[in-house]
């Protein structure tokens, strides 16, 4: 929905299958859209094919750590079907919510969106596995859009447009977006006049939630990826800034920073029973305490440290090979208490929410993000809103300078939907809980 | 689907839209089918790691009652598969909320010649073809002592477009593609060739672009960040001509967000001009848009005044002006497909020859918006960045952060180069649907707001 109106109706479907053939110790991959026996034989010919060409270029043999092949199947749990739902039960939601925004003046756009999303899969291996996955998700927001003084201001709920979790439709009421739609377009109208972040200063600096989950999939779910690390994306989504020698011993952060890396994780949208190596959904630290101590992994990354894969390769669909995807990698709760708990015990500094840019370099190392809104911390208060809010920093210092993460009460799976990585262009989903934390002697406002 | 095995060609995708059509049930109903079959194999540590190919067809059924639309996707091309899609999109369009604003589908027009973009030897490609043309990638770097990284691709894709008032387009198109990163123990080099015809792609080219320029890539020096005269690579240049593309549209007119909102016949920037030219034949040219409807010719900036956005027909019924043609895959909003940045008259090294004190990008990379009004894009600096001084290339700098009005920045052009670079950006429904020629530029200033440790 935009403006009250009716923006974009869509339903897609797409089904294949795809090949991957290790030949001549090198890989190769088809795939097809016609699910025959006849073109099975054909795509999977081509795949070898492919593989022997890919060997002209070989230094040595691919090799795979092992795993042990199962017969099973996987379903995200959920307690309302989305899919069972009426197409006019679940726009209704949005046309409400989108009715509460417009009733304030001063707004040149509004939107609320919603998308619900299954994937079916078999997942078979000459190995002996044979998997079934049904994985269903959820996701949706709303956004208010205020134009003026030479600014575009933009406020969204719960995060952007598309807050999505795996799981039913309840994932989607749970978030109320008609209770918080007039403060919403409020607070995109009240950015317009609302004062500037200050520019290039050094100052504490408070993230919410969600945006701590993009900070987190950004500068430690990237840089964890083994397949960066080694290379394989080298001239593209670019390599890591963890290498392989840090493992174990690196000080990604300060003592407070515990980040894990979890597939079981309810509601994640890294959550799934086998990945599309067929290797089972597992759990880990990839910082403790501070540390650097995990990897996401492949069956072949893996076997160049040495251990086993922790089932991270994730193909976005059947056209497409698997690669090294983040599951949910979360940053866990600390003891700082509730949001209003942090403000309090903070004196002087920037509360940020909801993120609006990212970027960050080919190593993972320096960064910068803007929000949508902040506000200022005095004196333990939550005080003026400033607009356009930036932050800059490199990883290890800006981990290492967090002293303090809110409470269980306030962790909340949050999670990207549109991770892009590979060439050809794969998007995945992926999950990353968190919780507000606090930052000390951060740079902000960037921009003049 | 049948087709040549690498074609599926006029004749099955207009049968699939001919299908879809009848099994719609609307007032109006519009069927745009895209093949694509896509080969890519990739390399690092200079050797092939993946290879991938797949050909795959998918049918979108727009249909339309009164003023309500619903659209479905599906790549299930047999008789049930399209009947459902079809009657899917139907059964949504009667239950989707009324929009006033919307025109209907737009009525056919003719679609004006255009040179083709097809070319079969792309078409024909091998895995092997391929494999051999990253080894002559890999060989470069390796007699260098470097290590390559990269991909050579090649891509059939074809386009089609029917509805029931009578529109029909359809148009095949190739393009192979090599890109490649060479790499030392502390530094690298970029370079990409894009060519419709895959017997002109310019391998060794590339190779000797990104090796000769990692071979002095090696051993940053820091560099203060600050605002410094620029040369920006043709790669530089594509991401800004990117970013000012997606606010040339109707659509961000209408939302405020536009650069150019108000100010079509004022100065915008410095003396360039930029033309939305989907007829030019050193491009990937395309006659029509997604909707089926001609695209036209469109000057966006010309010696820095703005000139005009390019739009689709709901844009266009809504601001009131002609549809010039520029519906995309998605119909999320217009976009011009096939810029082109007006080359100048120097040669690249007579654009660095003319730089004081200042800096050579290469690249740019992970580039978003900071505030979409004023143009200002964040990103970092990637694959080969230098100091200049005194005209010549003097050493490496550890990469930048920059945070910089994209349209302020083109208000200090000091140099064009003369020769323009072929590239394309990334794909929408599986689809690469944009192709760029850009120059490199000589800029005044340039704002780098930070660095990195590398």
């Amino acid at each position: 929905m935009k403006n009250g109106r009716l923006d974009a109706v869509d339903r897609s479907d797409s089904f294949g299958f795809g090949v991957r053939a290790m030949a001549d110790g090198a890989w190769g991959f088809a795939a097809s859209q016609i699910v025959t026996s006849q073109e099975a034989d054909r795509v999977g010919a081509l795949a070898v094919e492919v593989a022997k060409a890919s060997a002209l270029t070989k230094k040595r043999d691919a090799t795979l750590a092992p795993v042990d092949p199962v017969r099973a199947t996987y379903e995200t749990p959920m307690d309302s079907d989305p899919f069972a739902m009426s197409f006019d039960d679940r726009i209704k939601l949005l046309m409400n919510a989108e009715v509460r925004m417009r009733k304030r003046k001063g707004l040149r756009t509004t939107r609320a969106a919603y998308a619900v999303w299954r994937e079916d899969k078999l997942f078979m291996s000459s190995e002996g596995a044979d998997i079934a996955q049904r994985l269903t998700e959820v996701g949706g927001g709303i956004a208010a859009e205020a134009v003026g003084n030479g600014e575009l201001q933009i406020r969204s709920y719960p995060d952007g447009l598309r807050c999505q979790n795996a799981g039913g439709w309840e994932i989607l009421t749970r978030w109320d977006l008609i209770g918080n739609a007039e403060r919403v377009a409020d607070e995109a109208v009240a950015l317009l006049s609302a004062k500037p972040c200050p520019q290039d200063a050094i100052t504490t600096v408070i993230l919410s939630g969600n945006q701590l989950s993009l900070q987190c999939h950004e500068s430690c779910g990237h840089p964890i990826e083994l397949d960066r690390a080694l290379g394989s994306e080298a001239a593209f989504a670019g390599t890591s800034f963890l290498t392989p020698d840090k493992l174990g011993t690196f000080r990604y952060g300060s003592s407070q920073v515990n980040i894990r890396i979890d597939a079981t994780s309810e509601g994640g949208l890294g959550t799934f029973g086998f990945d599309d190596e067929g290797v089972p959904a597992t759990e880990g630290w990839a910082v403790k305490d501070g540390i650097f101590v995990g990897y996401l992994m492949s069956r072949e990354t893996a076997a160049a440290l040495g251990t086993r894969s922790n089932g991270t390769m994730r193909a976005d669909g059947w056209a497409r090979v698997p690669i090294i995807r983040m599951t949910n990698v979360s940053v866990m709760p600390g003891s700082a208490g509730t949001l209003d708990d942090l403000i309090a015990d903070t004196d002087d500094g920037i509360l940020m929410d909801t993120n609006r840019s990212w970027s960050i370099d080919d190593k993972r190392f320096n960064f910068q993000f803007g929000t949508e809104i902040g506000w200022e911390i005095k004196n333990g208060k939550r005080r003026d809103m400033v607009r356009n809010p930036t932050y800059t920093g490199l990883t290890p210092e800006f981990w290492g300078s967090c002293d303090a993460i809110c409470s269980e009460s306030e962790w909340v799976m949050w999670g990207t939907p549109n991770c892009g990585k590979g060439q050809p262009g794969q998007g995945a989903h992926t999950g990353h809980g968190a919780a507000p934390a606090r930052f000390r002697d951060v740079r902000v406002g960037v921009i003049k | 689907m049948s087709g040549s095995g690498v074609l599926f060609g006029e004749r099955e995708l207009r049968a699939i839209a001919e299908r879809a059509l009848r099994a719609a049930k609307g007032d109006q109903a519009e069927a745009l089918v895209i093949g694509r079959t896509g080969s890519l194999t990739r390399f690092a540590n200079s050797a092939i790691h993946q290879n991938v190919t797949s050909r795959e067809a998918d049918l979108r059924v727009r249909v339309v009652v009164g003023t309500r639309r619903a659209t479905a996707t599906t790549n299930r091309l047999d008789d049930e598969g399209i009947r459902r899609a079809a009657e899917l999109a139907s059964d949504l369009a009667r239950r989707a909320p009324e929009d006033p604003t919307f025109p209907g589908l737009p009525a056919p027009r003719v679609i004006p010649p255009s040179s083709s973009a097809y070319v079969e030897k792309t078409a024909e490609a091998t895995p092997l073809d391929r494999a051999r043309a990253v080894k002559t990638l890999c060989d470069s770097a390796t007699a260098a002592r470097l290590i390559a990284a990269g991909f050579v691709s090649t891509n059939v894709q074809e386009i089609a477009v029917a509805s029931t008032l009578g529109t029909w387009a359809y148009a095949p198109e190739t393009f192979a593609e090599a890109q490649i990163a060479a790499i030392g123990d502390d530094g690298s080099a970029f370079a990409q060739r894009v060519s419709m015809d895959i017997t002109s792609l310019d391998v060794n080219g590339a190779a000797a672009e990104a090796v000769g320029k990692a071979a002095i890539a090696q051993h940053p020096r820091d560099l203060a960040p600050g605002t410094y005269e620029v040369v920006l690579a043709p790669y530089a240049v594509r991401d800004m001509v990117g970013f000012l593309g997606a606010q040339l549209n109707g659509l961000a007119i209408e939302e405020g967000r536009s650069f150019v909102g108000g100010k079509i016949g004022q100065s915008v920037t410095g003396p360039i001009t930029l033309v939305e030219d989907p007829y030019d034949a050193r491009s990937i040219p395309r006659a029509f848009d997604f909707e089926g409807q001609p695209s036209d010719r469109v000057t966006l900036v010309e010696k820095g005044i703005a000139r005009g956005v390019v739009y689709d027909s709901v844009t266009a019924h809504r601001g009131r002006v002609e549809n010039t043609g520029h519906a995309t895959p998605f119909l999320i909003q217009p976009a011009p497909m096939h810029m082109r940045l007006e080359a100048g008259d120097k040669t690249r090294d007579q654009l660095v020859a003319g730089v004081k004190k200042g800096v050579l990008v290469t690249r740019f990379w992970y580039t978003r918006w900071v505030h979409q009004l004023r143009t200002i894009v964040t990103g970092m600096t990637r694959d080969g960045t230098f100091a200049i001084v005194d005209g010549e290339i003097a050493h490496p700098v550890k990469n930048f952060r920059f945070t910089q009005s994209y349209h302020e920045a083109l208000g200090g052009v000091r140099g064009i180069s003369k020769d323009l670079s072929l590239l394309v950006t990334g794909e929408q429904f599986g689809l690469m649907t944009s192709a760029q020629r850009v120059p490199a530029l000589h800029l005044a200033a340039f704002t780098f707001t930070g660095t990195t440790r590398y």
